[in-house]
């Protein structure tokens, strides 16, 4: 990321010097923090439903759920172990977007999944998860819905069911390819 | 249609923390500050792209890379305006919603570029923080497959965004 914003910022200098332009720089930054204050009171409201939602117990049910499937994309890892527990919870908490609780479960599952790996290599199980993970499912995509809104659009939930559906697909090639890549890769 | 999924969704929320005893005030309370945070963090992030994202437009940079990837672009269905936030996306949240919020002012959150773009946006996670993240507390140091098997995931997102929005 350094490396992009620092071509991102030099390309754009450049260009706003030989062309003109770089009163454009400090609209943005204006522009940037009035769009922050604009979507933050939509993005709070849904954080605020998802905290019931989350104090309510779904969590927990969303994590039973995913026992199931849990079993078949990590077969070798025991589904009543810690890591399995670990690994769900983080699951689950991203489908519901609560980021911060997902990562320390997240870090926590690669912890207890890295004490199997042999010599050094990441075994299929954290492969597959961390591609689960990079993929993002999650069920209600908050802060597009609050930056739709604050832009004015007519209907700024309408994406939700496309963007699950590109997600899922998403995830579903993840753990295709992950499938497909472990028995060409090797070690 | 319109604003029927966030009050069918807040219904529900209400009803289910009635049901299960949850305090909602308080519950609801709670999580608006952890979102209000939360917005109040990616502020630093957006301030650091959308200026640079602004200068190269002004120049008229961007325009003239979209046009060269116009008609390979067309082919996959993807909208030009997109593209950038699709590059971006695995990179920086943050930065992706400031791509989002130009792609909006420039075709506005109900054109196709802006469906496609929130799509996008919404379907991808940070691929290149959750990898280092990851791997970082594993204690593994060789990732095998997982970065070009994470870059399809992302690629099948970008062109599934194209495809879910007529």
């Amino acid at each position: 990321m350094n490396a992009v914003w620092a071509v991102l910022m030099a390309c754009g200098c450049a260009a706003a010097l030989f062309a003109g332009g770089g009163d454009a720089l400090t609209q943005a930054a204006t522009e940037a923090v009035a769009l922050c204050v604009r979507m933050a009171g939509g993005f709070a409201l849904f954080s605020g439903l998802m905290q019931i939602v989350e104090e309510a117990g779904a969590l927990s049910a969303l994590q039973r759920a995913l026992r199931g499937p849990m079993k078949r994309l990590f077969p070798g890892v025991d589904p009543d172990g810690e890591a399995a527990r670990a690994m769900s919870a983080n699951l689950a908490a991203n489908m519901l977007g609560l980021g911060n609780a997902a990562t320390p479960m997240g870090l926590r599952a690669m912890e207890l999944l890295g004490r199997e790996c042999r010599g050094g290599a990441a075994t299929d199980a954290m492969c597959t998860f961390m591609v689960l993970g990079a993929a993002g499912v999650q069920l209600f995509p908050a802060s597009v819905v609050a930056l739709r809104a604050a832009a004015g659009s007519a209907d700024p939930a309408d994406i939700v069911l496309p963007t699950l559906a590109a997600t899922a697909f998403s995830a579903a090639v993840g753990v295709g390819a992950c499938r497909a890549l472990s028995r060409l890769w090797g070690d | 249609m319109g604003g029927r999924v966030v009050a069918a969704m807040a219904l529900l929320a209400v009803l289910l923390g009635v049901w299960r005893r949850v305090p909602v005030y308080d519950a609801f309370v709670r999580g608006a500050r952890a979102g209000l945070r939360t917005a109040a963090s990616i502020a630093p992030a957006l301030l650091a792209v959308l200026p640079a994202v602004a200068a190269l437009t002004a120049s008229g940079a961007t325009d003239a890379l979209c046009a060269l990837l116009a008609p390979a672009l067309s082919a996959l269905r993807l909208p030009e305006q997109a593209v950038p936030l699709m590059l971006l996306r695995p990179l920086s949240g943050a930065g992706a919603l400031g791509m989002l919020e130009q792609v909006f002012s420039a075709c506005g959150p109900d054109s196709r570029a802006g469906r496609v773009a929130s799509v996008a946006a919404g379907a991808n996670e940070t691929l290149l923080y959750v990898l280092a993240l990851y791997m970082g507390a594993s204690g593994a140091r060789r990732s095998r497959y997982a970065v070009p098997a994470a870059l399809l995931a992302w690629a099948a997102a970008c062109l599934a965004a194209g495809f879910v929005c007529p």
